[in-house]
């Protein structure tokens, strides 16, 4: 009984705690006092303060030197900001033509919108195959297609470099797109998913006469808005960053997508940091706009598949 | 009732059709890039084998001889690309070993702090961590390469400023620091940098799944912050902490862009030469597919055991 009391009196207190946010009920239970908690609270946001600068300082020292002048970059000792801030550097990249900025930017976004596009269609149909039919070696398939996650790149990738040199797609950008269509963890994500979307709804598609590929397209693709955009995001950034695929496959400066392009302009123009900063601001800013467009999918996406 | 019957095998039938004509591509197509140069690259190691010479079924045999083994003995010869794999290898484990308890270390206090704050502070922090972990690690390389800039850079400005004398960080391979030497230790300093955001959201998140009530009981109780993370916090996130261990162990086993782009081929006497690197360079630069698709075969045998160990670790996870 005495117990039983104590545990409806520590249920109480906690469910008061709970319904208030601030310190008050805190102070009164934890021994440091007004100032010892307000120190500590300052001392919190003065850590994170710190490890944000930490984090920014590289960004902001890429920002500061892509501003600076031809003459200012090699200046000793190096400035922190820009004296005279330029856009001559930008300037120099855009107008160069050895340097076909909007090819590259293209060759980016046909193969990352290619690929997305591609895991998106076959993850999510070969998902909705899995979770709602049921045919003889299912299991199996389904076993096969998880035990090939564990299958790296880097050992494969020497073969898929001779598989594609026999395509004769080497140099091409539909080397780039075609071994990606097909993602083994979007299939899973997409079957986790579409098990949850309730039996019911098929079969009232079925009964009111609709086609297997018509339950796919006008049932089941409507409710997966949320993991299509996870999944999309995610192999959007993925391809997008890629980098040891594209330096194999391709060759011609032409046809490079943007990481490629970046250490070929980097080697290129090395000593001049003035233009490397600048080439890795135009390469990063598409993907930063992706982010803080879509951050909180991102943070939900990792947070729930603990997709990498 | 035979309508019925008929009617349900033939809605039965349509099915069948469904699955099968929409999975069998969709299965073949990835079977075809995934399988069957996992077989191939496990053949390629019995042959002496590049793209440029003419050999039989898959290439193989032909102008690529069968060596049997000697690949593999050749990863324990006295052979440059012996004594390179070896190297190799021991900077993979460096780099591994040493990028986990940095990354922890930084990462959950990190994530502790952040989901101490208020909603909105913790967005923008959350926001800022996250930075460097959706750009593209090649920018990161090269924008980390003018920080580490002997003349030019903003490491030995800033250490200048503090009247500390500076380095040539990326190309001193004497300098040791617990042994591991500086360009090696730089490398490690740029991914941990990169990857922190990562493991950050997912700890963040972990913290925000363990029910409130525990850390009040332990409130009332008298317990302070300190004892309230070791006893209560790090028991509860045991499951997030494991996902994490290994999911920084197999990106970091697998590590090319940074040590590629920043170092160049293996770095000042190979200190940074990794496993991918070493099978990219094998590979591609000397055509030597035979002998890289073995040191291949070493990086997968690390990444399964890394896989089995965790599978190990999680059967035995206990929930709350």
């Amino acid at each position: 009984m005495a117990t039983a009391d104590t545990m409806t009196k520590n249920r109480v207190s906690a469910a008061s705690l709970r319904e208030k946010p601030g310190f008050s009920k805190r102070r009164r239970v934890s021994t440091p006092g007004t100032i010892g908690l307000w120190i500590g609270r300052m001392l919190v946001y003065g850590l994170l303060i710190a490890g944000c600068l930490v984090t920014l300082a590289p960004f902001l020292w890429m920002l500061s030197n892509s501003f600076k002048s031809s003459t200012e970059i090699v200046r000793l000792p190096p400035t922190l900001i820009p004296e005279n801030p330029t856009l001559q550097s930008y300037r120099t990249i855009f107008t160069d033509p050895h340097v076909p900025l909007a090819r590259f930017y293209l060759n980016s976004i046909i193969v990352t919108a290619s690929v997305t596009g591609l895991i998106l269609f076959t993850s999510s149909l070969a998902g909705f195959v899995f979770a709602k039919y049921q045919f003889f070696g299912k299991n199996l398939l389904f076993t096969l297609t998880l035990a090939t996650m564990m299958i790296p790149f880097q050992v494969v990738m020497i073969p898929l470099y001779l598989i594609i040199n026999r395509l004769h797609l080497v140099d091409n950008l539909t080397g780039l797109i075609v071994p990606a269509g097909v993602s083994a963890f979007g299939i899973f994500l997409m079957r986790q998913f579409i098990e949850s979307i309730p039996g019911e709804l098929i079969d009232a598609a079925r009964i009111d006469g609709a086609s297997e590929i018509g339950i796919y397209g006008r049932v089941v693709l409507p409710q997966m808005g949320p993991a299509l955009a996870t999944l999309g995001i995610f192999q959007f950034m993925g391809t997008w960053n890629d980098y040891l695929w594209p330096l194999i496959v391709i060759t011609t400066t032409e046809r490079r997508t943007l990481p490629v392009m970046l250490t070929w302009y980097n080697s290129q123009h090395g000593s001049r940091y003035d233009l490397t900063m600048a080439a890795s601001v135009l390469v990063i800013l598409p993907i930063l706009i992706v982010y803080f467009l879509f951050q909180r999918w991102i943070v939900r996406g990792i947070a729930l598949t603990g997709f990498k | 009732m035979t309508t019925v019957t008929r009617r349900r095998t033939k809605l039965l039938r349509s099915q069948h059709i469904f699955a099968g004509t929409s999975l069998t591509p969709i299965m073949v197509y990835m079977m075809f890039f995934t399988l069957l140069p996992m077989v191939w690259a496990v053949l390629i190691t019995l042959f002496r084998y590049s793209p440029t010479r003419q050999g039989g079924l898959l290439g193989l045999g032909g102008g690529n001889p069968f060596v049997a083994l000697r690949n593999y003995v050749d990863l324990f010869s006295g052979s440059p690309n012996g004594q390179l794999f070896r190297i190799s290898v021991k900077n993979t484990l460096i780099f591994a070993l040493l990028v986990l308890p940095l990354n922890l270390v930084v990462t959950l206090p990190l994530a502790v702090l952040i989901e101490s704050v208020r909603q909105r502070f913790k967005v923008i922090f959350r926001t800022i961590y996250f930075l460097p972990t959706v750009t593209s690690l090649v920018a990161v390389a090269i924008i980390w390469g003018t920080v580490y800039n002997p003349t030019f850079g903003l490491l030995n400005l800033a250490l200048k400023a503090l009247g500390l004398p500076g380095k040539p960080w990326l190309s001193d391979a004497t300098t040791r620091i617990l042994g591991v030497p500086l360009p090696m230790l730089c490398v490690i300093v740029t991914y941990v940098w990169q990857d922190m955001g990562y493991n950050l959201v997912i700890f963040i998140a972990g913290l925000q799944g363990i029910p409130e009530v525990f850390h009040e009981a332990a409130l009332v109780d008298g317990a302070n912050a300190w004892q309230r993370f070791w006893r209560i916090t790090l028991p509860l996130l045991r499951s997030t902490l494991t996902f994490v261990i290994v999911m920084t162990m197999l990106s970091s086993w697998q590590q090319f862009v940074l040590v590629d782009v920043m170092m160049g081929h293996g770095g000042p006497s190979n200190t940074t030469r990794t496993l991918v690197l070493h099978v990219y360079e094998t590979a591609f630069r000397y055509q030597e597919m035979g002998l890289a698709a073995t040191v291949a075969m070493a990086l997968f045998l690390i990444i399964i055991v890394t896989t089995l160990v965790q599978m190990r670790l999680l059967r035995k996870e206990w929930e709350y």
